[in-house]
């Protein structure tokens, strides 16, 4: 019943904001959204005691994964919500166009990434990730410049172009299991029918279904739009777009992963190594180059999402590792994203060249992109170094080490980069560009909350969330 | 068990295949947006035959219904949506250049034609159902023909027009082989063709507006260098 | 035995008798359709019959080539007459003379020798056309061979009269996706072959932008009225391969008995007609392509037929 719950606030929350006022609509959306969080804990806490949910009369069902996704789409929605309020209007006193929709807008996009972890029928579940893409294209282009348009339009028609490629591998995937013997066309009937799936037509339709959401989770080389599209659209979009969007493209293709398993052979493991290794280094070795900080977080997203792949692709003992790097990445995510934007109000630009000493200019700023640079790139003892480093444990305890060392490589690379950018920003003489103004509070606020996860989750990991890391993780693994 | 199908179903099946890809092929090549637009029309009707001889031949009243929203979201839905969102940028569009020129780009769709063949073919030999053969290859060539589109097409509405032919790439072969998917879903999926059209008819309107011209194709400022 | 010698120089006395009637109608329904009287469709056998009456002015710097040309020019789609099926289902005498890749080289042969003679003369416009009638052939040869092919691959052989006999027999192979793509890029040869909008203007006057009109410009009296005759036959020819063998392989005659074979005239005719009131449609409602554009044009044919071709290997 919460699950339907969950669904029905922000649909009602859209409906209301197109007819009230802008800060009547940022109220009700920040309401809703904290009801969402509630409800999803709700629900979480009920998978875990007793192993998923059901709702609407089985059109809706939640796993311990899904339960995990759900989670922190709910946690980063209400983050982000939060911090628009203070953030659109500083936006648009600096110059931009005035658009009543953000919020209708918002609780749209947030309804249909609410919706992926949960729907049980796997063709609506496509149309929830079409409905992603559709959802955000305005958000993207809000801030109406002509690079935000082109990133906006680069984002609508690749995602688009992924989302009927997998389109067509869903369909595979559903005359499969035709051929198999029938079933529900869940994920669950889809696993419990694995061994009766006739290979070659599972496999097209795995691999169309992995170039196609892989290409909505930002998996090079199908990540192109991804940068653009992060880095034009408002910091708390970029927000949900990095932390938790590409997650809910992902979860589609990790859901796939047991059924290959289960249907037997190696092959698909070679699959998601090899992906979530080009994603990585390519991430890697593109954030050497980048010259602005929203775009150097996204690259990092695609190195995220890669090693994430490469997590399920080194079998069992890595799969906590994985899920416990699906929570850390998003928690800290959002919150680079947050501490970006705060950047922008102070300084006014995204470029790194620009950026100096912001230590003096903006305190709070400075010590959130600092913090955020850490917390994402990996250093301990925040909890994606954390989860990066269970990966690697497992990769060499079960002998994979040309993965495990690759993704070590890579992962360094990417940290020092990173941290030389970040290092640019906060640090030095203070630069020729002046500090605006101080941040609005609901921002510093935003930027507190989401900065205590990050902060807490590396040393200490509460028992209940250790326990959805688990089931999570066992929901991953190929034994049914 | 099933009793064979009419011959003249399968006939009729396999002509709506070959105009099928013909379409997929106009679509890469041809100039004006108008023309595109109708190809596309014409594209989406013929899926409509063929999900109403399949539906005939299955003796699956579904199908029907899938033909009949198809004609509906594909047929008079998006190019309404199209006209009202992108008017004057549809009148007035030719698109003089390419990335490729246009033979090249067609020898290109052409192989990928063949590479669609290719890869499909051992599923086809492998399932031995009546429509599958031609409809599955002709969907998977419909889709790689429709991506192509979008990859070599400058113009706003010929990538929107590219998308949209994948889908009906995607569609046409799913009817031949998931030709009972959940009513609800093939709903759903259908819908999905006007949003996008409208989606991506208002951004192009608002790259019109801002930019000046809708050769999306040219946008390159979001770079490294 | 005797028949079919017989049948077979029939044959080449109905081509030879009708092509001017299909170019006069042609020519009046086009009028019509621009709601103009139009000349009766008569008028090329009066042409020819007022050119052969006429004296001949032959310039003075051509060679043998020049005055060779008309004849080679008439006897080449006579020859291919008794190679393809125009009024009979079963092959006559000559038949296996040659076949379809034989009777277009044949083809090829006789436009070879009007783009040299073309060139022959020495007037400007001459070779002006004929380097753009060897681009478009040149072209177009791909298109001709991939279509051959094909139907052939799908026949297993090359004698036309074989070929058709497998679009006549399961009726389901007429609605194959090959078959269908097949005719399509065989319906824009013959618009680029024959010279029809949207790759030339069959009525056009002006020199510099003649394609397959300028092999006609040097010739007078007795050659014209030849060359004029022969370019009627050449379409006559295409379009019984494209509608015999292709598009309509009914209405032919199965037996040896004379009266079915007469009746398959007024048939033949028939289809022609019909098909030339298609054309007429067309014409009348695409305008002539640029030069660069023909191209595009041919190229789209040559895609046609090659999928066409993958598509019938690949079983389809």
């Amino acid at each position: 019943m919460e699950l339907a719950a969950i669904l029905l606030a922000p649909a009602a929350v859209a409906a209301c904001c197109l007819v009230v006022s802008r800060r009547t609509a940022a109220m009700l959306t920040v309401i809703g959204s904290a009801v969402v969080v509630f409800l999803a804990l709700l629900a979480a806490d009920r998978v875990l005691s007793e192993g998923s949910r059901a709702g609407l009369g089985g059109w809706l069902s939640c796993d311990p994964l899904g339960a995990l996704v759900l989670l922190l789409v709910a946690f980063v929605g209400l983050m982000a919500a939060l911090f628009s309020i203070g953030y659109l209007p500083r936006r648009h006193a600096a110059g931009g166009r005035v658009n009543g929709n953000y919020f209708s807008l918002y609780n749209l996009f947030l309804l249909s990434m609410l919706a992926v972890p949960i729907l049980a029928n796997i063709a609506l579940v496509w149309i929830a990730v079409a409905l992603t893409t559709l959802a955000s294209a305005f958000l993207v282009a809000y801030e109406d410049t002509p690079e935000a348009l082109e990133a906006a339009w680069k984002y609508v028609v690749l995602t688009t172009l992924g989302a009927v490629v997998a389109l067509l591998g869903i369909v595979f995937l559903y005359w499969a299991m035709k051929l198999g013997g029938g079933g529900p066309f869940t994920w669950a009937g889809l696993r419990a029918a694995a061994p009766h799936l006739p290979p070659p037509v599972l496999w097209m339709g795995f691999l169309l279904v992995l170039v196609g959401f892989g290409t909505k989770a930002g998996l090079a080389p199908m990540h192109t739009w991804l940068p653009d599209a992060h880095s034009q659209a408002p910091a708390p979009i970029c927000a949900l777009l990095s932390g938790v969007e590409t997650t809910t493209a992902l979860y589609a293709v990790l859901r796939l992963f047991p059924v290959l398993e289960t249907a037997g052979g190696v092959g698909a493991r070679n699959w998601f190594l090899v992906f979530g290794l080009v994603s990585t280094g390519a991430a890697a070795l593109l954030l050497v180059y980048v010259r602005d900080y929203k775009r150097m977080f996204a690259f990092s997203t695609v190195e995220h999402m890669g090693i994430v792949m490469v997590a399920i692709g080194l079998g069992d003992p890595a799969h906590f590792g994985a899920a416990y790097q699906i929570l850390a990445h998003a928690l800290a995510k959002s919150f680079c994203f947050f501490a970006a934007g705060a950047v922008v109000l102070v300084v006014g630009t995204q470029e790194i060249a620009s950026v100096r000493g912001l230590i003096r200019v903006s305190p709070i700023a400075a010590a959130a992109v600092l913090l955020g640079g850490l917390t994402i790139s990996g250093a301990p003892p925040f909890a994606v170094f954390m989860s990066e480093f269970a990966i690697l444990k497992a990769g060499l305890g079960t002998a994979q080490y040309v993965a495990a060392g690759l993704l070590a490589l890579f992962v360094v690379v990417a940290f020092c980069a990173m941290m030389q950018h970040v290092n640019h920003i906060v640090f030095g003489q203070a630069g020729p560009v002046q500090a605006v103004a101080s941040l609005p509070a609901t921002c510093v606020a935003a930027l507190v909350l989401s900065a205590i996860p990050v902060l807490v989750l590396g040393v200490y990991l509460p028992s209940g969330l250790h326990r959805l890391l688990a089931a999570a993780a066992a929901a991953l693994g190929g034994a049914p | 068990m099933t009793d064979p199908i009419a011959s003249y179903i399968l006939h009729l099946n396999a002509m709506a295949g070959g105009l099928f890809l013909l379409a997929a092929f106009a679509i890469v090549a041809t100039r004006q947006m108008l023309s595109c637009v109708r190809w596309f029309v014409g594209q989406s009707l013929l899926l409509a035959a063929s999900a109403t001889a399949i539906g005939i031949g299955l003796h699956s009243w579904h199908l029907g219904a899938v033909a009949v929203i198809t004609v509906f979201t594909k047929a008079i839905a998006m190019p309404w949506l199209l006209r009202r969102t992108v008017r004057r940028e549809l009148y007035r569009r030719r698109e003089i250049s390419q990335v490729l020129n246009i033979p090249t780009s067609l020898l290109v769709a052409a192989a990928l034609t063949l590479l669609a063949y290719a890869i499909v073919y051992p599923v086809t030999a492998m399932a031995a159902a009546p429509f599958v053969d031609i409809n599955l290859s002709v969907g998977l060539a419909g889709l790689f023909l429709g991506a192509y589109t979008v990859a070599v097409r400058r113009e706003a509405v010929s990538q929107l027009l590219g998308l949209l032919a994948m889908e009906n790439g995607a569609f046409f072969a799913a009817v031949s082989i998931a030709p009972d998917l959940p009513f609800i879903a093939e709903l759903t999926v259908a819908f999905d063709v006007p949003v996008t059209t409208l989606v991506i008819g208002l951004l192009t309107r608002r790259i019109h507006e801002r930019v000046g011209g809708t050769s999306v194709g040219l946008l390159a400022a979001l770079r490294e260098r | 035995m005797e028949e079919r010698i017989l049948y077979n120089l029939l044959q080449v006395a109905v081509v030879m008798g009708f092509a001017p009637l299909a170019e006069g109608v042609l020519n009046r329904l086009k009028e019509i359709v621009q709601s103009k009287r139009g000349p009766s469709i008569f008028q090329p056998y009066r042409d020819i019959w007022k050119l052969l009456h006429k004296d001949e002015v032959v310039s003075e710097e051509s060679t043998w080539l020049f005055r060779a040309t008309p004849y080679v020019a008439f006897v080449a789609p006579v020859f291919v007459t008794l190679l393809i099926p125009v009024l009979t289902r079963y092959p006559l005498f000559f038949a296996f003379m040659g076949d379809m890749l034989g009777g277009g080289f044949v083809l090829a042969l006789g436009g070879f020798f009007v783009a040299l003679a073309a060139v022959d003369t020495g007037n400007p416009y001459g070779p002006m056309g004929a380097s753009r009638t060897r681009m478009v052939g040149f072209l177009a040869e791909p298109v001709f061979i991939i279509v051959f092919f094909t139907v052939s691959f799908v026949a297993g052989s090359t004698i036309p009269y074989i070929v058709q006999t497998v679009w006549l027999s399961p009726f389901s192979n007429f609605f194959a996706p090959s078959h269908v793509l097949t005719m399509l890029a065989f319906f824009m040869l013959i618009l680029a072959e024959d010279a029809r909008i949207p790759v030339d203007s069959p009525s056009g006057h002006f020199e510099l932008a003649m394609i397959d009109k300028s092999k006609g410009l040097e010739y007078s009296g007795r050659g014209a009225a030849i060359m004029k005759w022969a370019g009627a036959m050449k379409l006559f020819v295409l379009l019984c391969i494209f509608l015999n063998v292709l598009v309509t392989p009914w209405g032919l005659a199965s037996t040896t008995a004379l009266g079915d074979v007469l009746l398959a005239i007024p048939l033949v005719l028939l289809k022609i007609f019909l098909f030339l009131v298609a054309l007429v449609v067309i014409e009348s409602s695409l305008a002539k392509l640029r030069l660069f554009r023909i191209t595009e044009f041919l190229s789209a044919a040559f895609v046609t037929s090659v999928v066409a071709l993958t598509t019938s290997a690949s079983g389809l």
